[in-house]
């Protein structure tokens, strides 16, 4: 109706999260997965001369087929992410902000702080997704409660000195893709992803109105992996339209206990009434809302969801903030569930 | 056993046309008797004419061994025979409580005394009906039982029940089974008309089946099975093509996003509903009555409004949308194809050819002042055609039609509008197995010619045979969304209840 848009400032816009259904269709094919490896809280994924690397708090591992995950380097700082170069250089930025590329550290403009995405190009250049000019990576939930939207991108060229600016004002740029010309942005807080020219900055979004935070993407054969790192929750974006309530909230209670989304959840009785999480007689329902969830898409060549592999309300591997397809299958890094899952690429849903 | 009612020879003809041929019957003391057959077999017409609601052309009736002929309804139910009908018989503006009494009311009522027992009742029956509730606020599933427990408070000794658990979900279907049973162990006779082949082969002692107004079989339960059954009702064995489970590879892909409903709500029967439906596929719809399927959908044709306040999205081809009236809805391209085809459906008393072009008129696509006959027969006989409705020419009135032809007449009223979203509610409750059959046949072809469908219905079997994704409804959302090559009948029920 045409006046809807007039009546919303009466009567409150309704809060609607678009439904998983369609390529989004939940399944429990994560929850199903083999364990390739259990790790604190593992982050980003990447191949490193033939060998996947996972990193986890200050920390980069080496994931040997079937035997323990082994330290192959720490740093004084947790490690937001990594890149690996077409000749295996080594790239891994620190919080708040830092980056070393082999083990030379780079200078970095003032605004870049919280470095979520490195990816290298194929002409070797480096691009570095920065997802705020306020918080560092672990705090993103602070981003998102103050609704930021200082993201930017950046790219440091191939011979060049310094990072160069391709965009700007970004609600949390938190995955990077290259492709082409163009490079494929996650932006986590608008849900949604984004196509920016590389040369111009101009960008025009590619897929919308996700029903989580779009996170980390990989390439694959026909399009790309996408890593969903916490679903759309009714409670939270209420409580996101309520400004007052918002702002007591971060100024008076601690960030655990926000009603904000998760990595994981269910882990402390204290949580915020698990976010209308429903258990009845025991039995925690798969459909019902909730703080974290694990999700991964597969995304097309136009990067529209094919299919995509679940961890729902009732499972455990949640915040998957990483997933790439190594030696013929998914490998998924869930920071929520403490582990690393295998699939098979035929499996996917 | 004693016989209670025999009938010998019974015919009835209606505009010349014999409904019933020669036909014998009996019911004995105690028995429930399954009475099977098309739509058009002229079960009803057998039961009416026991029940008095129609008179036979010739034959002789025997009640306790008595010859009789009961003239109307209200003469056979004082001699203890109650019929519940398949189309309900009730006062739509009479509470369930009144419905229950009326015609047994004393001189003197105490509005309050009547509820009371009423409640008692229909709780002794174990059904959830509140009998201060307006019958026409009642779903069709609640109209039923009001139906059924208005013939069991006439402590008949023959009950007729006319397609009863049509709309009834499994869980009540238990509950009436069981009251079935303990009727019949009062001695009480029941007569069970049904198209759920199952419910008849669980619940009878005896069948009869008709065929084209003849009997075709009668015998002991125990003789027959059901591919027996349905081949002595069609002529062919149709089970297996009915009701198969579908392979992965034959489930069609899903088109484009056409609807997408995020967070609607209704009152508190639908509840932050989510869900999208895709052209060019069939989405099946399964849940409970009073799951909130059937308001989803009328929100999203227009009938019903969402509410005014954070009442959600819906958004036809990514553009949001808010009717008002259906009409809006239908001009978009929706069509709703109602469960309760009698009160909602079709204009009865009007032809075949008056209603398929009363679609036109209602999608705009026809001038209302103007009606050109020449284009209303041509369209009646195109339709009529197309989905295969038999009568005796597109002159008949639809109230004359079998209720699988009257639903294909319900069908065609809505696809002259020239839909891309269908929804079907219920697309063949009340309808014979071949009429079923054939209209699963114009499902198919509507999602094979890229129409985005839906179909609801609580027919495990249907949904399961029909959809190319299952949707799940609970407590007014979608709970479950399912692939019909993954999904059984308990792993659909288990998400519909728990």
């Amino acid at each position: 109706m045409i006046f809807d848009p007039i009546l919303d400032i009466f009567r409150g816009k309704a809060v609607t999260i678009p439904p998983m259904d369609g390529a989004l269709r939940p399944n429990t094919a994560l929850d199903d997965a083999n364990v390739a490896a259990s790790l604190s809280e593992p982050d980003n994924l990447v191949v490193l001369n033939g060998e996947l690397i996972a990193s986890s708090g200050n920390a980069i591992y080496r994931l040997g087929a079937g035997a323990e995950p082994s330290a192959l380097k720490t740093f004084a700082a947790p490690i937001s992410a990594l890149a690996v170069s077409a000749d295996g250089e080594l790239a891994v930025a620190l919080e708040p902000g830092r980056l070393l590329v082999g083990e030379k550290e780079i200078e970095l403009p003032a605004d870049i702080c919280c470095i979520t995405v490195l990816v290298y190009g194929a002409d070797g250049s480096l691009y570095l997704a920065n997802g705020s000019i306020d918080t560092s990576p672990a705090l993103w939930s602070q981003d998102l409660m103050a609704k930021g939207s200082s993201g930017s991108i950046w790219v440091l060229e191939r011979g060049a000195s310094s990072f160069r600016r391709i965009a700007g004002g970004l609600a949390y740029a938190n995955g990077l893709l290259v492709d082409g010309k163009d490079l494929i942005v996650s932006e986590s807080w608008r849900h949604r992803l984004l196509r920016i020219d590389i040369k111009s900055g101009g960008m025009m979004p590619v897929a919308g109105n996700l029903p989580g935070y779009p996170g980390r993407l990989s390439r694959t054969e026909n399009g790309a992996l996408l890593s969903i790192f916490a679903p759309m929750n009714r409670l939270i974006e209420f409580v996101l339209q309520e400004t007052q309530y918002r702002k007591t909230m971060m100024r008076d209670i601690p960030v655990e206990s926000w009603i904000a989304p998760s990595l994981s959840s269910g882990r402390s009785f204290l949580e915020p009434l698990q976010c209308g999480g429903i258990k009845t007689m025991g039995i925690h329902k798969p459909w019902s809302p909730s703080r974290s969830y694990g999700l991964v898409v597969q995304l097309d060549a136009a990067m529209q969801p094919v299919s995509s592999l679940h961890s729902r309300a009732n499972g455990s591997r949640h915040g998957i903030t990483s997933a790439v397809v190594f030696d013929g299958s998914i490998y998924a890094a869930s920071r929520g569930g403490d582990a690393i899952l295998v699939v098979p690429e035929g499996e996917f849903h | 056993m004693e016989t209670i009612i025999r009938l010998e020879s019974i015919s009835k003809l209606y505009r010349g046309v014999p409904a019933v041929k020669n036909v014998s019957f009996d019911l004995r003391k105690g028995e429930i008797h399954a009475l099977l057959g098309e739509n058009g077999a002229g079960k009803s017409t057998l039961t009416k004419i026991i029940a008095g609601v129609v008179e036979a052309y010739s034959g002789t009736m025997f009640h306790h061994g008595k010859e009789t002929s009961y003239a109307t309804p209200n003469e056979a139910l004082k001699a203890g025979i109650a019929m519940v009908f398949q189309e309900t018989s009730l006062v739509p503006s009479m509470t369930v409580a009144q419905n229950l009494y009326l015609g047994s009311e004393s001189f003197l009522n105490r509005l309050r005394g009547i509820y009371i027992s009423a409640q008692q009742f229909l709780q002794s029956l174990n059904f959830a009906v509140d009998p201060a509730a307006m019958v026409e606020s009642l779903g069709a599933a609640k109209k039923q039982m009001v139906e059924i427990a208005r013939a069991v408070h006439h402590n008949a000794e023959v009950i007729i029940f006319d397609e009863p658990t049509a709309s009834l979900t499994p869980e009540e279907k238990r509950h009436f089974f069981a009251l079935i049973r303990r009727l019949k162990a009062r001695g009480v006779s029941i007569v069970f008309i049904s198209h759920a082949l199952e419910e008849a082969l669980l619940l009878s002692d005896r069948i009869t089946i008709l065929r084209d107004g003849e009997l075709v079989a009668t015998g002991e339960t125990s003789s027959f099975d059901r591919d027996k059954i349905i081949s002595a009702m069609v002529g062919r064995t149709l089970s297996a093509e009915l009701y198969r489970q579908r392979d992965e590879s034959k489930l069609r892909k899903p088109g484009k996003k056409i609807l997408s409903v995020q967070d609607i709500s209704m009152s508190n029967v639908v509840r932050n509903n989510s869900f999208s439906v895709f052209q060019g596929q069939i989405t099946g719809v399964f849940g409970l009555i009073g799951s909130g399927r059937t308001e989803t959908f009328k929100v999203v044709a227009g009938i019903y409004k969402r509410d005014f306040k954070r009442g959600g999205t819906i958004e036809l081809d990514d553009k949001p949308v808010r009717y008002v009236v259906p009409r809006e809805a239908v001009n978009d391209g929706i069509v709703y194809v109602t469960e309760d085809r009698k009160a909602e459906g079709f204009f009865e008393t009007m032809s075949i050819a008056e209603n398929l072009f009363g679609g036109l008129l209602a999608a705009g696509h026809e001038k209302a002042w103007i009606i050109n006959q020449k284009e209303m027969r041509t369209l009646s006989s195109d339709w009529s055609k197309t989905l295969n409705v038999r009568a005796i020419n597109d002159n008949a009135r639809v109230v004359e039609l079998s209720g699988g032809n009257q639903q294909k007449v319900v069908i065609g009223k809505g696809l002259v509008q020239q839909p891309r979203l269908v929804i079907f509610d219920e697309p063949t409750r009340g309808v014979d197995v071949g009429a079923i059959a054939e209209i699963h046949q114009i499902i198919n072809r509507l999602a094979d010619e890229g129409l985005a469908v839906v179909v609801i219905s609580s027919y495990l079997p249907e949904i399961m045979n029909l959809s190319d994704r299952i949707l799940v409804c609970r407590q007014g959302r979608i709970v479950e969304e399912f692939s019909p090559a993954e999904a059984t009948e308990a792993k659909i029920m288990y998400a519909a209840v728990h």
